[in-house]
């Protein structure tokens, strides 16, 4: 009996004051990471491909705001939106959009990074194959590369959701009440509980991520498995690549046997 | 706020050190051969990398005292500096975690016939992992080591929250003394973006120099 009195007020971790106030809790941080993780994805893409962009004046900045947000800590992102937007908009805005904002600006960045590695990872024969059908570079991106890079981006976004959700727990300095804000506040008021909040708090947190990251590791292997089977780079080189050119050189060989490609290797 | 750059500083190399040692000794747990050591490490890998170092950083600061026998947890709590103690507890064990998860996986860029050849040259297992394993496991880790140092650097800044006088606390408490909020952020800004950069460019030396000449060694064997 004594553990469930310790444990009575789980609705406060799980909600906040949410009946009788704004909503809070671990519901918080959950709509707090995913309007931050899909705010920031589109951004995310364009700092992405902006960033392997050939043309300087398009490339150096957003090297720039990607490597500057990357070194400066949450906390001081926070406390920049925190202190100073109300200077730039004039007026007060509420301390759960500032915090949403700020982890919108770090996501960006790191999502940038992402998708940097997601489209270099793509093979570049694939850019080359659907230029030479006569695609636009957008078309190319669009309908060729992006699809595949963001299959092998996905366990990569997954994972850094999970960074993304643990880091909202930060926003808890500026005070907006999310988990671990309920679970300071609890162990205040009532220090004869405060081993049930602590555990709460750890509950909490580890129940989303751990199933988070387990969704990502079995992501990771069915999309390695499934790129094995579709693309078999070397399948591909030797059926479609190099069939045209060896044709081309047949041509030439029966005339000149030397030329022959076991030569050249 | 000099005085709380130096103390970020001494947070980052103590942190650095310390969940450095425990994510090799952990990394080793997880390897090795005896199953109650790998679930104990397999445990603590999971627990620790599930929830936020920012929990773990009040744990240790509110709750750490409590658990203990109640004279130390009073003489704990009665130290000047024990924010700064918890709140290198806190980042060590978040950090330790994230650690062992990269070593271990530089253990599995190591080839086989490395264990069997310090096996058959009669080095004994302690002498085996201080000599052969440990040094490659972290010439191949050192790349996702390096930016998880500078991940743990930025992640000083949450001791913050338990008052730990470092760089963004300084930065705090001059915004609500003197209203200049704007001239200490931005000092702190380019004070992490600075330290942050000499960080960066430390490790990519750091491998440069760690790196083998692969192509060295592959010519060596063909010519025998």
């Amino acid at each position: 009996m004594d553990l469930i009195e310790q444990f009575s007020n789980f609705n406060f971790y799980l909600l906040g004051p949410y009946p009788r106030g704004d909503i809070g809790g671990l519901m918080l941080n959950i709509i707090m990471a995913f309007l931050a993780i899909g705010i920031s994805f589109s951004f995310g893409i364009i700092l992405g491909y902006s960033r392997l962009s050939c043309r300087p004046y398009i490339k150096f900045p957003c090297i720039a705001y990607i490597e500057l947000v990357r070194s400066t800590p949450l906390i001081m992102i926070i406390f920049w939106f925190y202190f100073f937007l109300p200077y730039i908009f004039g007026r007060n805005i509420t301390i759960f959009w500032s915090a949403v904002i700020s982890l919108c600006v770090y996501a960006a960045a790191y999502q940038a990074e992402i998708v940097r590695a997601g489209i270099m990872a793509v093979p570049r024969g694939q850019l080359e194959a659907a230029l030479s059908t006569g695609m636009s570079r957008y078309g190319a991106m669009r309908h060729v590369i992006l699809p595949q890079a963001f299959k092998m981006m996905l366990p990569s976004f997954v994972s850094f959701f999970v960074s993304l959700f643990k880091d909202t727990s930060i926003t808890y300095i500026i005070g907006v009440i999310e988990l671990t804000q309920t679970g300071i506040i609890i162990s205040q008021r009532q220090p004869d509980r405060m081993l049930a909040a602590y555990v709460s708090m750890a509950i909490g947190f580890w129940v989303v991520c751990f199933t988070m990251s387990r969704l990502a590791r079995r992501l990771e292997k069915r999309i390695g498995v499934f790129d094995l089977e579709s693309i078999r780079p070397e399948a591909c080189r030797d059926e479609f690549m190099l069939l045209p050119r060896k044709k081309r050189m047949g041509e030439g060989m029966e005339e000149n046997p030397s030329c022959a490609p076991s030569d050249q290797s | 706020m000099i005085t709380g750059a130096k103390l970020t500083m001494i947070l980052m190399v103590t942190t650095t050190v310390t969940s450095l040692l425990l994510g090799t000794v952990i990394a080793i747990m997880r390897i090795s051969r005896i199953t109650v050591l790998r679930t104990l490490g397999s445990i603590y890998v999971e627990i620790f990398r599930n929830i936020p170092g920012l929990f773990w950083i009040l744990f240790f600061y509110f709750m750490f005292p409590e658990l203990l026998p109640s004279n130390w947890g009073a003489y704990l709590n009665s130290l000047d500096y024990y924010p700064v103690i918890a709140g290198i507890m806190g980042l060590t064990v978040d950090n330790a975690s994230y650690v062992s998860d990269i070593l271990r996986g530089g253990r599995l860029a190591i080839p086989h016939g490395q264990r069997e050849a310090a096996i058959s040259t009669g080095l004994s297992r302690i002498q085996q992992y201080l000599h052969i394993l440990l040094p490659q496991m972290f010439r191949a880790a050192l790349p996702p080591l390096g930016t998880r140092m500078v991940h743990n650097f930025k992640n000083t800044s949450l001791c913050m929250a338990i008052t730990a006088p470092e760089i963004t606390w300084a930065t705090q408490q001059i915004e609500s003394l003197t209203f200049r909020g704007i001239e200490a952020t931005t000092i702190a800004t380019l004070f992490y973006i600075a330290l942050a950069g000499v960080m960066v460019s430390l490790i990519i030396i750091l491998e440069k120099m760690l790196k083998i000449d692969i192509s060295s060694i592959s010519h060596s064997k063909a010519a025998e």
